[in-house]
């Protein structure tokens, strides 16, 4: 029951941070139908460089903001620099992004090497807590916090403001959006540097959760893959619910099936898929 | 080269298959170089040029791109090892291996072929990555990140294969049997129809074909296919372990397929020769192989989207032209932006 209780917890932790990563990804994939298969480097070099600003300033807080800023500023040059010269072909959009994740990870393994890394919060985040007779690190806590405070500004955002009405409408029918008079593409732009600051955030809170490794962008970006198959393109609330599936079935699978923990998570998102092709929250036109 | 590729665009059947003959020539003579570097290129070259043609018959022909064919590479594989690991013969693990290489096609067929275009990406990717995960973490089957060792090649008679230039020209053998197979495929009444479905899918319905047999089939004999390159990559490099499968080979096989131009089949053959080349070649020079790797992606997606056969064949059609030589000569089909036509189906 204990071991039960303990692996619930890893599972709703590291829903938080599949939760900071799938947000951004489902975000770009429903507003600009766009695979981004750089996402998991994105999130690699995220923590890399906010590993990084923290041996260097001492401060966790501003590696947060190097890695998360660092990543945005990269998604601007990628957006801007790149997917615009193919925008509208899908296909071509995937396998450039592909270019750029190999790039991403072999410059990541050239300049931080090949060993794992693992980021250290500061103080008392980096002991941990008794919760009756368990002992769990608050460092995990914390993760589920900001993922917890993300959603609440991302729906907040997407709900209540005019450009998430904006961002909203554009899942639905881009466009309709543009012409309704409104500029798509700094829309999409918007979209994609967001999800590239969220994924860079992800980055160096997973540099604490999962220590940073080669080889781990494209295992994150598989999980990715997995939480906006299951809840469905440009849903919020779906990359909520396929985050939670996917971090709960991912360490129920370790724990009670660890030869096959691979096929745990997979297997029900290909179910999914079948029953649901557009995912459990997703718009069935799209 | 532009000019070997117009001929083999245009020219009579013989002289076409004398460019194929003294090619089958150059890969012959490759062992006598008496360099183990050649003969190692050579099969490197062979095997995935195999795998990037199986690829081509789902992706460039039937609008498929599948993101998990090193998958089944994986399977044939592993196949062997663990046959060769139970005891059994060499012939009887290569039976099991691709056995097990259809029936997991089967089995995954059924679910890929009922989406289409991007989802159909992502899916192949998801499916290979449960064959990798099996890999890496069942390891009572699969050895895991150590991999499997396979002990033995088989004995072809009285040829001993264990020696590596008999080896080479046995996979030269049997590359050229599933080229030529490959090609009788894609020129058959079955392999129009799987172009016809990818270039106008609700026609073809209309017509009364049945598309979604047609698709499965396609995946299918395209995984059989990419299984026999398995198979010949256990005994060319007598080990198996989960990196040959991982997410960035599957995309170095997308690469290889796309770099030489989807739906030529010839043309996955000359971007895994670029590729093998580069790869073994460069590798020694420049440590950063993946990232030039990773550029040539983007170069090729941004500027030759029709692959380099597209390339060669329109600078064939410029020299032409400028010679004055063929006024009127008709489009060849490999003109068309191969990768541009996918994008109506995945919009």
């Amino acid at each position: 029951m204990q071991g039960f209780v303990e692996q619930t917890l890893n599972g709703l932790t590291f829903a938080g941070l599949l939760f900071l990563l799938g947000s951004g990804f489902t975000l770009i994939f429903g507003l600009m139908r766009i695979v981004n298969l750089a996402h998991g480097g994105t999130y690699l070099v995220g923590g890399y460089v906010g590993y990084s600003a923290i041996a260097l300033t001492h401060s966790f807080v501003l590696g947060l903001a190097a890695g998360a800023i660092a990543m945005a500023v990269f998604g601007v040059i990628l957006e801007r620099g790149l997917l615009t010269r193919v925008r509208g072909m899908p296909f071509s959009e995937l396998l450039l992004t592909m270019g750029v994740a190999f790039i991403m990870g072999d410059t990541a393994l050239a300049i931080w090497g090949g060993d794992p890394l693992a980021i250290h919060m500061p103080g008392a985040l980096d002991r941990s807590s008794r919760l009756g007779p368990l002992t769990y690190p608050n460092s995990r806590f914390v993760i589920l916090g900001v993922a917890i405070a993300v959603a609440l500004l991302l729906s907040y955002l997407l709900g209540r403001t005019r450009v998430g009405a904006i961002i909203r409408a554009g899942v639905d029918d881009r466009e309709m959006v543009s012409a309704l008079g409104i500029n798509i593409n700094r829309v999409f732009t918007a979209v994609f540097v967001l999800g590239a600051l969220l994924a860079g955030l992800a980055g160096v809170l997973g540099g604490s959760l999962l220590t940073l490794y080669p080889g781990g962008d494209s295992d994150i970006l598989v999980f990715a893959l997995v939480v906006v198959i299951i809840g469905g393109l440009g849903s919020l609330r779906g990359a909520i619910v396929g985050s939670l599936v996917a971090g709960l079935l991912d360490n129920y699978g370790q724990a009670y099936f660890p030869e096959l923990a691979y096929f745990t998570l997979f297997a029900p998102m290909v179910a999914i898929l079948l029953w649901r092709p557009q995912g459990l929250f997703g718009k069935s036109t799209v | 080269m532009s000019a070997a590729v117009r001929v083999l665009d245009r020219r009579p059947g013989w002289l076409r298959a004398a460019v194929a003959l003294v090619l089958l020539a150059v890969a012959a003579i490759v062992p006598q170089l008496g360099s183990t570097f050649y003969v190692s290129l050579g099969l490197n070259f062979l095997i995935f040029g195999l795998l990037a043609m199986s690829l081509d018959l789902i992706g460039g022909y039937t609008g498929l791109v599948s993101l998990g064919q090193a998958a089944f590479l994986g399977v044939g594989a592993y196949g062997i090892a663990w046959g060769l690991k139970q005891g059994m013969s060499a012939n009887v693990s290569i039976g099991l291996a691709l056995l097990a290489v259809v029936i997991t096609a089967l089995v995954f067929g059924l679910a890929a072929v009922r989406v289409g275009g991007i989802t159909f990406v992502i899916l192949t990717l998801a499916l290979g990555q449960i064959i990798w995960g099996l890999a890496y973490r069942w390891v009572s089957v699969s050895g895991g990140d150590n991999g499997l060792p396979i002990s033995e090649r088989p004995a072809l008679g009285p040829i001993d294969l264990s020696d590596s230039a008999a080896y080479y020209y046995f996979v030269l053998v049997v590359f050229v049997i599933c080229a030529l197979l490959l090609r009788a495929i894609v020129n058959s009444p079955f392999g129009l129809t799987l172009r016809g479905i990818k270039d106008n899918e609700p026609r073809m319905r209309t017509l009364g074909y049945q598309v979604g047999l047609h698709k499965y089939l396609a995946f299918v004999i395209s995984a059989f296919f990419a299984g026999v390159a398995g198979v010949l990559f256990g005994f060319f490099n007598l080990y198996i372990s989960p990196t040959a499968i991982d997410f960035g080979h599957n995309g170095t096989v997308v690469l290889m397929a796309v770099l030489g131009g989807l739906g030529t089949l010839w043309g996955p053959l000359l971007g895994s020769l670029v590729i093998v080349f580069l790869q073994q070649y460069l590798s020694i020079y420049v440590q950063r192989w993946v990232t030039v790797q990773g550029i040539i992606f983007v170069l090729v997606v941004l500027f030759a989207p029709d692959g380099l056969w597209g390339l060669l064949s329109r600078l064939g059609r410029w020299l032409t032209r400028r010679a004055g030589a063929a006024p009127g000569v008709e489009p060849h089909l490999a003109e068309r932006s191969v990768v541009g036509s996918y994008e109506d189906d995945l919009a």
